[in-house]
Formats: C-alpha cells, sequence, structure tokens
C-alpha cells in the first residue's frame, strides 16, 4: 500500500527539481534574468523561488519553460512530475501494463 | 566603441533585522492560526533577499514570496503572479495581511460550501428513505393488521 508522501521527502523533492531546473538553465546558458524574460516575468524572482525550492514550475508554462531551456516539453514534464509528484509519475509511467 | 561593464547600483544585502520584523509582523496570525507553517529566507541568483511563507503540512509549498530587487519589494504568490511592488515595506506588509486575510477567507467559503453540499446531500437521501418506508407501511400496513 503507498502513502502519501512524507512532509520532508516533498520538500526535499521540490529542492531536487529546482537543482535540476538550475542545471538545465546552466546548460542554456541563460541566467535567471534572461530566463524570465524568455517566459514573460517581469521578475526574475520566480525562477529563484522555484529553483530553491519553494515553488512548483506551474502546469501551464512548463511548455514555455522547456522551450526556453531548450529540452523536448513532454520529457521535461514528465522529468519534473518525478519530483512534483512521485506517485502519479510512478503510476504513469513505471506501472506494469 | 568600447562597452564597461556598468556596477550594479546597489549591493543586495541580506533582510535587515527591521525587514524581517515588519514581514514576519504580518504573517504572525497566518502561522499562529496554522493556515502558514513557518517561513524561510533564500536569495536570487543576484544575491537579492527572499523571504517565504510557507504552506501547512505536508507540502510546505510557498504561499507568499518577498523579494528585494534593487531597492523595490515585490510580493509574489506561490505561482509567481505578481502581487504588488513597492518601494515600501509598510505598504508590502499590509499587502501581505490583506492577501492573507482573503485566503482565509476563501478557506472558510469552501468549508460552508462543502457542508452546505453534504447537508443537502443527506436530507434528499433521508427523504427518499422516509417515503419509501412511508409506502411500505401503506402498502403492508392493512395486510399486517388484517392478520393481529
Amino acid at each position: 500500500m503507498h502513502f502519501a508522501k512524507a512532509a520532508p521527502e516533498a520538500k526535499q523533492l521540490r529542492k531536487q527539481a529546482g537543482t535540476w531546473l538550475k542545471g538545465l538553465r546552466g546548460k542554456a546558458g541563460l541566467s535567471q534574468i534572461e530566463l524570465a524574460q524568455h517566459l514573460g516575468l517581469k521578475y526574475y524572482t520566480f525562477i529563484s523561488q522555484v529553483e530553491n525550492g519553494f515553488g512548483r514550475v506551474p502546469t501551464e508554462s512548463m511548455e514555455a519553460w522547456a522551450t526556453a531551456l531548450g529540452v523536448e516539453p513532454a520529457g521535461f514534464a514528465r522529468h519534473l512530475l518525478a519530483y512534483y509528484d512521485p506517485e502519479l509519475h510512478r503510476l504513469l509511467f513505471e506501472g506494469k501494463p | 566603441m568600447n562597452i564597461l561593464p556598468f556596477p550594479r547600483r546597489f549591493d543586495p544585502a541580506p533582510w535587515g533585522r527591521w525587514e524581517l520584523k515588519e514581514v514576519l509582523g504580518a504573517c504572525a496570525d497566518s502561522i499562529s492560526r496554522g493556515e502558514a507553517s513557518g517561513w524561510e529566507v533564500g536569495s536570487t541568483e543576484a544575491g537579492d533577499p527572499q523571504f517565504y511563507l510557507l504552506g501547512p503540512a505536508p507540502d510546505y509549498e510557498c504561499l507568499l514570496s518577498i523579494s528585494r530587487v534593487g531597492r523595490v519589494y515585490v510580493l509574489e504568490d506561490g505561482n509567481g503572479r505578481v502581487l504588488i511592488e513597492d518601494n515600501g515595506l509598510v505598504a508590502m506588509a499590509q499587502q501581505v495581511r490583506e492577501t492573507l486575510s482573503r485566503k482565509k477567507a476563501a478557506f472558510i467559503a469552501r468549508i460552508a460550501l462543502a457542508w452546505c453540499v453534504v447537508r443537502e446531500t443527506i436530507e434528499d437521501k433521508a427523504e427518499a428513505m422516509f417515503a419509501e418506508t412511508h409506502e411500505v407501511l401503506l402498502h403492508f400496513g392493512p395486510q399486517a393488521a388484517s392478520l393481529i
């Protein structure tokens, strides 16, 4: 039986997602300011919020983030789902048919 | 033509004690009521200080974030929506209070709505059950009475 994710785990996974996103941004050669500009954000503070593990990339802007970071959107969303909702990711992508 | 790198006009300093006091004062009610579980500080890549108000367990997600960018304070929600930008922290703290009280009002409204739905469902089911019982009594009552 699978129980709801434990508190420290959810927080920890968001931090890991933030680190992963920061790595992608580094590979894309973008600063937080430049990424925010690509996403049409007035401030780059939200990028920092997400990279520091306190916020999530909103579902509706995942495609824009992926495009800005130069990665394929579906794979990007799937990878983020593993951090943001590991149980759903397991059911969708790791379950046996 | 040579382009000289223009130095940042303001070196970002970490949160000052008075700044944190002002912000925490605005969040105190939410934290004491358990609508927020706590807070943390961080900074942007450029060193601008950030304050994160965290939601309840189990996710501890960011409810509000306050950043100081240059001389401007920026208040954002957990989805990166800019709620206010102001040069003064007092106005910012007031906005934090208002935003948090709106969140509380929305929470109470959701609870009230859920309660109304549950009550209506129970009433509908009870009404149907009583109607059925009444019908059964009408049908079998005379027969049972004739047996006595």
